[in-house]
C-alpha cells in the first residue's frame, strides 16, 4: 500500500483481503489530509476510503439532522446478500449504504444511510426489526480478520444500532404486547398483582440478565466482540452513542464511539486508517441475524488533528 | 454434517452436530385414546410456566383435534408438504429428513408459521372427518368412515433437534444428564431460527423479552424425581413421564423402555423428519391405518392389536393402570394378584392400583329422607 496516498485500489482491496488479499493496517497514513482535501462535502464514487474529518468540538452523535454531517464527504458503499455463512440472505432488498464519517479528539461518528419504506421497530412473532451495524478490527496491523465477523483470536468490534431500541428510547419502554397488539386485552399479568422482584422471574429473558431483554436502555446501539458468526458478546462497558431517524423512505442513522475503546481494541487515533465493514437489515424482508446485507472491508481514515 | 444413528428411521442420517446421547432421556408417553380434550394439561403448564405478558401466544403443551386441529396453524401438513415424498421400506426410512433435505444455505428445511398461525390454538376443535351419509359418527370398527382424535403436543426433547440445529448462537443445548432441551435465556438474540426450524413449533417467541423459549419439561420436578404438570395434571390419566434407553440398552423392566421398545405399543411423532422425537403415543384405535402411518411410521397396526388386546395382557394393562396414579417417577412396575404397583429405585413401592375397579350397583328405586320426611329416591347415572 502507497504510504503517501490512499487510493481507490487500495481501498478496495481491503475487500478483496477477506479472501487472502493484502496486508492492511491501521498504521498512520500519510497524506490522508491532501487526498481528500479536494473531496471536501462532495459526494464519492464507491471504493473511495471514508474519511473520518477532523470536529474540533462535540461530534453530532446523536443528531443525525446535524448541519455538522456536511463537512464529511459521503460514500457509497455496495451492500450485497450475506450468502457466506449459514443461514443465507436469500433476497437482496437493498444495494447501497451511504457512510459519512467525523472525529473529534475522543469519539468517532459514522452517519449511515440507506433506503427502506417500512419502518420495522417492534419485535414480535415473525416480525424482525431494521438494523445496521459497523464493523472494525480490535487491533490495527494486517491483515483483517476475516470479514465474516473475525475468527477465534482474531477479533472484530462490532456496533449495532437496532430499530427497536431506538423505538425503546424514544417511547421510554413503550415497545411490548401492547405496542404490537394495540387492542390486546389482558387478564390478570404478574406485574399486575406481584411486587415486582416476582413479576419479573416471568420475564426470564430479563432476569436472567440477557441485555437483548432489556428494555429501559440509553443507547440504541450495543457494542458486541465477535470471533466468527454465533459469538457475538456484549461488550461490560456500553460506550457507543447513536440515534436513527426515518425520513422520506431512509433510514438516517449515527453510529458514534470513544476512539480510546478502553478495554476493546486499539484506539482509533487520529491519522490512522482502519479496515471497516457494514451490516444492514431490513426488518419487513425477514432480515435478522445472518440473514443481512453485507459489504466488504472498505478503508476509514481518520483525518490527522490539524496542527 | 455428521452420519448419526436414528434407531426410528433404521438408518444414519445427517446432522450437523455429533451424536450425544444423554446419561438418560426423559421421555413422555401419552395414549391418545383416553384423551377428551379438555384442556387441564395445557393449563396446567401454563398456569405454572407461561402466564406472563410477553407469553399469550406460549401453549408449551397444546391439546389438538386430527386431522382438521393445528397449533401453529398447519404446522404439520406444511413441512410435510415441503418435504415431499416420504416413504418407508418396511421398517427403514427411504426419504429424505428435514437435514438431508435443507436447501443450500440453511441447516434445516424449515416452514416458519405466520404470525396469524400462532392465533388459532383450538382451531378444527371436534371437526371430524369423512362421509357422514355414508357412516355414523359413532365410531365402528375397525374403521368408521368418520373419525377425529386428539394428539397431546408438547416438545418432543428430540435427540436430534431441529431447534439446535439451525441455532446460529448456539443458544439451545441438550442437558447431558436427563436430555431435556432448553434455550439458553442469556444467549439468545432473538433470531427466530428456531421457530422456522422446529418442524414441530415447540419453540416460541416472547413478545417483551425478544427472545425465544420453549417447553423445559419441568426440569425442576425431573430433578426431584417428579413427573411434569402436564401429566400430573391429566384427568385421562393418559400420560407417562420417564425416561427411555437406547434400543440396544432397552430394559424390559421399565415402564418407557417396555412400551416403546419391547411391546412397541407406543411410537414417535412423525419419525420421518428425522429429530428422533422422544414423545411417544399409543395410536387411536379407530382411525384409519394409513392416516396413522403417515404420522406415526410403520408399526400403527402391531401397535393397535397390543393396545385392542390389552386387556388379556395383565403386564401391560397394569402398567397403563399406573399412569396418572402418582405424580412420582417410578423405575418398575409389577403386576400379582390383580394389582399393578409401581416402584422407586430403591425398590420401594411408590402406588399400588387394581387392574379392576370394583364395582357396585345400587339398586334403581331406593327409600331415603328429604327434610326428615320419607321419599323414593332413584339412581342418575353420573
Ligand atoms: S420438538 Fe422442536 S423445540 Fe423440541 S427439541 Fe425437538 S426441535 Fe427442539
Ligand atoms: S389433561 Fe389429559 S385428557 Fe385432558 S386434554 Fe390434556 S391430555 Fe387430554
Amino acid at each position: 500500500m502507497s504510504a503517501s496516498k490512499v487510493t481507490r485500489q487500495d481501498a478496495l482491496l481491503y475487500g478483496g483481503a477477506a479472501v487472502g488479499g493484502l496486508v492492511v493496517g491501521g498504521a498512520a497514513v500519510v497524506g490522508i489530509a491532501a487526498a481528500v482535501e479536494n473531496r471536501k462535502g462532495a459526494e464519492t464514487a464507491e471504493g473511495e476510503p471514508i474519511v473520518a474529518r477532523y470536529h474540533d468540538g462535540e461530534l453530532p452523535a446523536e443528531d443525525p439532522g446535524s448541519g455538522t454531517w456536511s463537512k464529511a464527504t459521503r460514500v457509497r458503499v455496495p451492500i450485497a446478500a450475506q450468502r457466506i455463512v449459514q443461514p443465507y440472505l436469500e433476497r437482496e432488498g437493498v444495494t447501497e449504504l451511504g457512510v459519512r464519517a467525523l472525529a473529534s479528539a475522543t469519539e468517532v461518528a459514522l452517519l449511515l444511510d440507506w433506503e427502506d419504506d417500512a419502518i420495522d421497530d417492534l419485535d414480535g412473532i415473525r416480525r424482525y426489526h431494521d438494523a445496521v451495524a459497523v464493523q472494525l478490527p480490535t487491533r490495527a496491523g494486517a491483515p483483517p480478520p476475516p470479514l465474516t465477523m473475525g475468527a477465534p483470536g482474531n477479533p472484530v468490534h462490532i456496533l449495532q444500532w437496532r430499530a427497536t431500541w431506538q423505538r425503546d428510547i424514544d417511547s421510554g419502554g413503550k415497545t411490548g404486547v401492547d405496542q404490537i397488539y394495540p387492542e390486546v386485552v389482558h387478564d390478570v399479568m404478574p406485574d399486575d398483582v406481584l411486587p415486582p422482584e416476582a413479576a419479573q422471574l416471568y420475564w426470564v429473558g430479563r432476569e436472567a440478565g440477557n441485555p437483548l431483554s432489556k428494555i429501559d436502555r440509553s443507547t440504541p446501539v450495543e457494542e458486541v466482540a465477535a470471533e466468527g458468526f454465533g459469538t457475538v458478546t456484549h461488550l461490560p462497558n456500553q460506550l457507543a452513542r447513536g440515534r436513527g431517524v426515518h425520513e422520506d423512505g431512509r433510514w438516517k442513522v449515527v453510529i458514534a464511539l470513544p476512539s480510546a475503546r478502553a478495554g476493546v481494541g486499539e484506539a482509533l487515533a487520529p491519522g490512522t486508517s482502519w479496515p471497516i465493514a457494514f451490516a444492514v437489515w431490513l426488518g419487513s424482508d425477514e432480515n435478522r441475524g445472518g440473514r443481512k446485507h453485507i459489504s466488504t472491508w472498505q478503508t476509514l481514515a481518520l483525518e490527522e488533528r490539524p496542527a | 454434517m455428521a452420519r448419526v444413528r436414528n434407531w426410528q428411521l433404521g438408518r444414519d442420517m445427517e446432522y450437523p452436530y455429533e451424536a450425544e446421547r444423554p446419561k438418560r432421556q426423559f421421555t413422555m408417553i401419552m395414549d391418545t385414546n383416553k384423551c377428551i380434550a379438555c384442556q387441564s394439561c395445557t393449563i396446567a403448564c401454563k398456569s405454572t410456566w407461561t402466564w406472563g405478558k410477553g407469553q399469550e401466544f406460549m401453549l408449551w403443551n397444546n391439546i389438538e383435534t386430527k386431522p382438521f386441529g393445528f397449533y401453529p396453524t398447519g404446522w404439520d401438513v406444511n413441512i410435510l408438504a415441503k418435504l415431499g415424498e416420504q416413504s418407508w421400506d418396511g421398517d427403514t426410512y427411504t426419504g429424505q429428513t428435514i437435514f438431508e433435505a435443507a436447501p443450500e444455505g440453511e441447516r434445516v428445511l424449515g416452514w416458519t408459521a405466520a404470525e396469524e398461525d400462532w392465533s388459532h390454538p383450538n382451531i378444527g376443535e371436534d371437526e371430524p372427518t369423512g362421509n357422514a351419509i355414508e357412516t355414523t359418527y359413532v365410531p365402528d370398527r375397525p374403521h368408521s368412515l368418520m373419525w377425529m382424535y386428539y394428539l397431546q403436543r408438547i416438545c418432543n426433547h428430540c435427540t436430534y433437534p431441529a431447534c439446535v440445529a439451525a441455532c446460529p448462537r448456539e443458544a439451545i443445548y441438550k442437558r447431558p444428564e436427563d436430555g431435556i432441551v432448553l434455550v439458553d435465556q442469556t444467549r439468545c438474540r432473538g433470531y427466530q431460527e428456531c421457530l422456522t426450524a422446529c418442524p414441530y413449533k415447540k419453540t416460541m417467541f416472547n413478545l417483551e423479552t425478544r427472545v425465544s423459549e420453549k417447553c423445559i419439561g419441568c426440569y425442576p420436578k425431573i430433578e426431584q424425581g417428579l413427573q411434569t404438570q402436564c401429566t400430573t395434571a391429566c384427568i385421562g390419566r393418559l400420560r407417562l413421564t420417564n425416561f427411555l434407553s437406547p434400543p440396544e440398552e432397552a430394559d424390559p423392566r421399565k415402564p418407557a423402555d417396555f412400551l416403546v421398545h419391547i411391546r412397541k405399543i407406543a411410537l414417535p411423532l412423525y419419525p420421518q423428519l428425522g429429530l428422533e422425537p422422544n414423545v411417544y403415543y399409543i395410536p387411536p384405535t379407530h382411525v384409519p391405518t394409513d392416516f396413522l402411518t403417515q404420522m406415526f411410521g410403520p408399526g400403527v397396526e402391531e401397535a393397535v392389536k397390543m393396545y385392542e388386546n390389552a386387556k388379556d395382557d395383565p403386564e401391560l394393562l397394569g402398567l397403563l393402570m399406573l399412569f396418572g396414579a402418582t405424580e412420582r417417577i417410578f423405575e418398575t412396575w409389577d403386576v400379582s394378584g390383580g394389582v399393578a404397583r409401581a416402584y422407586d429405585e430403591q425398590g420401594e413401592e411408590i402406588v399400588a392400583v387394581p387392574l379392576r375397579e370394583p364395582t357396585f350397583v345400587r339398586p334403581f328405586e331406593f327409600a331415603t329422607e328429604v327434610a326428615g320426611e320419607p321419599v323414593t329416591g332413584y339412581r342418575h347415572n353420573t
